[in-house]
């Protein structure tokens, strides 16, 4: 017994002698901050159970969209957890740090977790805002991030859109005037979503926060459900957050294993359980149910649904001379 | 408001009229209540008609009130609105003012930096990863040899000894390079043209053409050489070479090393030497130097640094890599070879020293250049020469600035209207040269004829440094010659008596 003892004591201290550290950087969309902090914690518990490796993630947030400039021009992130997949794309297609196809490595189009638009308003909803209609009348302040560097300000664009084609019959002509009407009433333009919400929360600005799901939450978790409210519209738009490992970085770097391994983690039932505690609706049904009470019922209508796809989505709303840029005079 | 009043003083007016029948009857009426007791029925139809007036005002009277109180709530609501519309303005500018100033941040991480100072013009990108310089020097001299008379005379002369742009920088952040070419002379010559990689400070990989690591004083630079020449010991140490070497400072630069290998150059190269290696052989050439109190806390220690440089080649058969002549400091040449060539191994040493404590500063080296030479006419006698030199360098700056091997910096830099004249220092050297014996063999020399086997120079002067970038300088040297038995030139048949001075733009 004694001799079984040492030789189990000199084998753990071996494991304890090669054990290493790893690094990965996640860079990651402005609101995830909560998320990924309690996620991260769980995949290192996870990873040193299963291979004695340290695992030690640092996080990188922001717009979206800069954050995918950030990569190209540089940033050496092993995975990246952007708010829609038009930018992971770009990361694919200009900087060539992984395959095309990535989206099809992970189920669900490699969207663990998905998410929606709702409204964060003051408490007692002085402004009685209930759907789109109520957010584009004259003299409603509305606070939303700039869609040309943040995901979610593009989820909200489109969010709005998709209510005025369904609610216009699909006219195009009145979409348009539609969402004018409600960048009219934007005062000021975030670079991202989190910066939004210290707009709207902590300096006192607008009626109305067009904000991730998961943002309205924290925020009446934050500031307290005394002095804000959500208010869910019938319809919204069905946002499909993805993940990805940086190829070539993660090469480069001996971490593709463990990448690979952290974005599968987000999948297990841990993952999942996480995602819904933070307010991200997850892909598990079971988890789902557990958690249905953190999250509204409502219409959501899917990108491909109302627009086809991210790529004709970006051509014709975000890109220089697209309709935003039409529209929106600061 | 002022009809309200007029309304209601009309009817106190009738109350009061009212009453007065009633009154006159009360005095013929004196049981019961004071009655208006109509005198006949069109008097009562009159009061009744009153009555319904003032009830008819009393109503309006009120509708005027409600209304007054329905407007003044109006009022205030719209002032609510108006105050809160103005706060919510407010804040929005103060928000696009942060969101301003972040984005002014973010941007600034992103631009590069250009700057112009004392040390000259930089510009670097955001990261530090490329950067690119433009320094220069440009000194404008003045040789004036006294006492010279009989024979030739030493030119009196003014001469630009220096005009140096130098363009120097970074590319991908541990890649330095060097390209210096000077206009001083009757010609451009490049003098540094290399490159150099940072793999860390201890470890750091030369090529290109640049000093080779042997003389203390020679790898001074330019600017901050105490004198307008360097000393006669820097004869015999190599200038610049084409070459490649490792080189790196250890031990928080307590120690410091170069080992390179490099075409091979004789003593005291021009600046013109030729681009590529006359020879198949290749030159060894390395250095090592002690600072080991550089950061300590010993205070007068620190200064203190000593070493060795040294080369090793071996020459076949060739004229070139022979020195074209030993100088004076006013830069005459008072020995030369003829009809020798080199042909064996040329090795030089050079221990080496400095201290530097406050305002004094000292500088020493021994040099040992010994180099197997054959003559090229009968007799073909061969001799290892070993030629050696010495000097040390003094200074002290009265001003009480600190002296560095990189210069001194002006605590108050020129500046006369408010009382500042920048710093002043006064510098002497004395050196020796001396060349082997056996070059001056009476049957097989080696030596030039009016060659002089030994040099003695000693120097004073006065160093104004007005700042950082400009120093003016005049000095006085005196160089003996002795022995040598081949004759005398001009040159060699008197001591050589120079004064000079300096103008200098560093930066």
């Amino acid at each position: 017994m004694k001799t079984f003892l040492n030789i189990l004591l000199v084998l753990l201290l071996a494991a304890a002698a090669n054990a290493k550290e790893i690094k990965l950087l996640n860079v990651s969309y402005d609101p995830t901050r909560e998320l990924y902090q309690d996620y991260n914690v769980a995949f290192a518990k996870y990873w040193k159970t299963k291979t004695g490796d340290d695992v030690v993630v640092s996080q990188s947030h922001g717009g979206s969209g800069k954050q995918a400039l950030s990569v190209l021009n540089g940033l050496e992130a092993d995975v990246v957890t952007l708010a829609l997949a038009y930018d992971i794309d770009a990361i694919a297609q200009q900087g060539r740090l992984l395959p095309a196809d990535w989206q099809k490595r992970l189920p669900d189009n490699s969207t663990p977790y998905t998410s929606t638009i709702v409204f964060l308003v003051r408490k007692g909803n002085p402004k009685t805002i209930k759907d789109w209609d109520d957010v584009v009348k004259p003299g409603v302040i509305v606070v939303t991030p700039n869609p040309k560097t943040s995901g979610g300000a593009r989820w909200a664009y489109l969010a709005a859109y998709a209510y005025a084609l369904e609610t216009y019959g699909h006219d195009d002509a009145k979409a348009r005037d539609f969402v004018k009407r409600l960048y009219k009433n934007v005062p000021v333009l975030d670079s991202g979503a989190r910066g939004s919400t210290t707009t709207f929360v902590e300096r006192g600005i607008g009626d109305v926060l067009l904000a991730w799901e998961n943002e309205a939450h924290l925020a009446l978790k934050e500031f307290g459900s005394d002095k804000f409210e959500i208010v869910t519209p019938p319809l919204s738009i069905l946002a499909e957050p993805p993940v990805a490992v940086v190829d070539k970085v993660a090469k480069k770097h001996g971490t593709a294993d463990v990448a690979k391994a952290y974005l599968e983690y987000l999948y297990s039932d841990e993952g999942q359980e996480i995602a819904a505690r933070n307010f991200y609706r997850p892909r598990n049904e079971t988890i789902a149910t557990k958690y249905a009470a953190n999250f509204s019922q409502l219409k959501l209508v899917t990108l491909d649904q109302e627009f086809g796809s991210w790529a004709k989505a970006q051509k014709t709303h975000f890109a220089d001379g697209g309709t935003f840029d039409q529209i929106y005079q600061p | 408001m002022k009809s309200n009043q007029l309304i209601l003083a009309s009817l106190a007016g009738l109350l009061f009229i009212s009453p007065a029948p009633a009154a006159e009857d009360a005095a013929t009426n004196s049981a019961g209540p004071a009655q208006i007791a109509p005198a006949n029925p069109a008097e009562a139809a009159e009061i009744e008609a009153l009555r319904q007036e003032v009830r008819e005002l009393s109503q309006k009277v009120q509708n005027l009130e409600q209304e007054r109180q329905v407007g003044q709530q109006a009022a205030s609501d719209t002032n609510q609105d108006q105050i809160q519309a103005l706060d919510q303005k407010v804040r929005i500018l103060s928000r696009e003012r942060e969101l301003d100033q972040e984005a002014a941040l973010a941007a600034a991480k992103t631009q590069p930096k250009l700057t112009l100072n004392a040390s000259g013009f930089t510009i670097a990108s955001a990261d530090s990863n490329f950067i690119a310089g433009l320094h220069g020097v440009i000194q404008t001299d003045s040789r004036s040899f006294i006492n010279d008379g009989g024979g030739t005379l030493g030119k009196n002369t003014f001469l630009v000894r220096r005009a140096r742009p130098i363009f120097s920088g970074t590319v991908f952040k541990d890649f330095d390079f060097n390209f210096t070419p000077d206009f001083g002379g009757s010609g451009v010559v490049i003098y540094d043209a290399y490159l150099n990689y940072r793999y860390n400070p201890a470890l750091q990989l030369e090529a290109g053409r640049f000093k080779s690591p042997v003389g203390l004083e020679s790898l001074q630079s330019d600017p901050w050489v105490l004198f307008n020449e360097r000393s006669i010991a820097t004869d015999l140490v190599p200038n610049r070479d084409i070459g490649v070497e490792l080189h790196g400072d250890l031990i928080g630069g307590a120690v410091s090393y170069a080992a390179g290998i490099f075409n091979g150059a004789p003593d005291y190269t021009t600046p013109s030497a030729p681009a590529q290696d006359v020879e198949d052989n290749r030159a060894f050439a390395a250095r090592l130097f002690f600072q080991p109190w550089k950061a300590s806390k010993i205070t007068p220690l620190q200064g203190l640094g000593f070493g060795v440089g040294g080369s090793y080649e071996s020459d076949r058969a060739t004229a070139a890599d022979l020195t074209a002549g030993y100088k004076t400091d006013g830069q005459q040449t008072f020995f030369s070879y003829a009809g020798a060539i080199a042909n064996g191994t040329h090795w030089r040493i050079s221990p080496q020293a400095y201290y530097y404590y406050g305002p004094l500063s000292l500088q020493a080296e021994y040099v040992i250049s010994d180099q197997q030479v054959t003559r090229t006419a009968a007799p073909l006698t061969s001799a290892d020469l070993q030629n050696t030199a010495w000097e040390i360098t003094g200074g002290w700056v009265l001003t009480g600035e600190n002296a560095t091997y990189n210069g001194v910096t002006p605590k108050h830099p020129f500046d006369p209207k408010s009382g500042q004249w920048g710093a002043w220092q006064v510098v002497a050297r004395y050196g020796e040269l001396d060349v082997d014996n056996a070059a001056f063999a009476p049957l097989a020399p080696f030596a030039a004829a009016g060659s002089a086997s030994a040099a003695q120079a000693w120097s004073v002067g006065l160093n104004w440094y007005l700042n950082r970038d400009i120093r003016v300088n005049a000095s006085f040297s005196r160089t003996t010659f002795s022995g040598g038995g081949l004759g005398t030139t001009a040159i060699t048949a008197q001591p050589e008596n120079v004064i000079f001075t300096r103008i200098q733009l560093a930066f």
